[in-house]
């Protein structure tokens, strides 16, 4: 009678530790979905735009002469070939730096919602990684959304990186 | 006899009671799951209804009446922007099918063109960038001067 009595309390033990099982099997297939979707920083046509227009812009800075303007696409090629702004003689790199961050302030000024960004330029060439400048501002307190743009330069690419963050 | 029966019942009980507390556990668990994926759901719906907006604004900045002449899209040239703002546009009313189209320059200057505005007080409106370029000049050469600016797409909202 004793046995059987322990039996029955074995199986149910069984019974409760495999309901236990289960639980914690669905749980950690839930957490990884769930991780693995937050890892990547999602393209957004807005950023895209952004990038895009702001590549655009014609500077003040001229290499060869006046008015052959450098935009801000030919500047951080410039920046990254060592050349000089010859009208205002300084580094293009020193003139790229101080003028995004002033450029980029202007922008993130008209929108409310973005508390901070990042911009890039990492010059690539043979499988090898150069970081040309990097500019950021403000901390991220929400979602995250970027976009890129490839240059071409000499024999390799530059890639240039935004990524915004929204409340 | 009687005292076995009891017995079974109370058994029978007990089982009904944990099946339905898993039940319900399982049921929670999946409540919570819907929620969490139903607000990505949202969320992306949203971000896919904003970038169809933005992506047809790229319509109206590719009008011949606005576009820089280049191949390029998101440019506008600002020559065209001081003409269309003024009363000309209004005869381009039907045409444009949207409430409002204003653009800005942003910056220093802070220009700004309405170049149309249909009176709607009813307006969603909707926004992204554009290079806005000239034609300039110094010392005799003539270049191209592009600055950062916005369009504002005013449309008319359907439901409230």
């Amino acid at each position: 009678m004793g046995k059987i009595k322990n039996n029955r309390g074995q199986q149910e033990m069984v019974g409760f530790v495999l309901i236990v099982v289960i639980v914690m099997v669905a749980l950690m297939v839930f957490l990884v979905i769930s991780l693995r979707t937050d890892k990547e920083i999602p393209d957004s046509v807005e950023v895209e735009n952004m990038l895009d227009v702001l590549m655009k812009k014609t500077t003040g800075c001229a290499i060869v002469f006046e008015p052959q303007y450098d935009s801000y696409e030919d500047l951080i090629k410039s920046c990254q070939e060592n050349k000089r702004c010859s009208n205002l003689d300084k580094m293009a790199c020193d003139y790229l730096k101080e003028n995004l961050r002033n450029e980029m302030e202007i922008v993130m000024g008209t929108e409310s919602v973005i508390n901070s960004y990042n911009i890039e330029a990492n010059y690539v060439f043979d499988e090898e990684l150069e970081n040309i400048f990097s500019l950021g501002s403000g901390n991220c307190s929400g979602s995250l959304s970027g976009a890129q743009r490839i240059i071409s330069s000499g024999g390799g690419k530059i890639l240039v990186r935004l990524i915004l963050c929204k409340d | 006899m009687i005292k076995f029966n009891k017995r079974g019942q109370w058994k029978i009980q007990q089982m009904v009671f944990m099946i339905l507390a898993v039940f319900i556990f399982f049921i929670l668990v999946g409540l919570f799951f819907l929620t969490w994926t139903s607000r990505d759901v949202r969320n992306s719906y949203e971000e896919l209804e904003k970038e169809q907006a933005i992506s047809s604004l790229k319509v109206i900045t590719d009008m011949t009446e606005f576009n820089c002449g280049s191949r390029e899209s998101l440019c506008v040239d600002k020559d065209k922007l001081r003409i269309m703002r003024g009363n000309l546009s209004l005869n381009y009313a039907d045409f444009f099918e949207v409430e409002s189209i204003e653009f800005y320059v942003l910056g220093n200057s802070s220009e700004s063109f309405l170049i149309y505005d249909s009176g709607q007080s009813q307006q969603k409106k909707y926004s992204t960038y554009v290079s806005v370029c000239e034609k300039d000049s110094l010392s005799g050469y003539v270049y191209d001067k592009c600055e950062v600016g916005k369009v504002l797409v005013g449309v008319k909202l359907v439901n409230g």
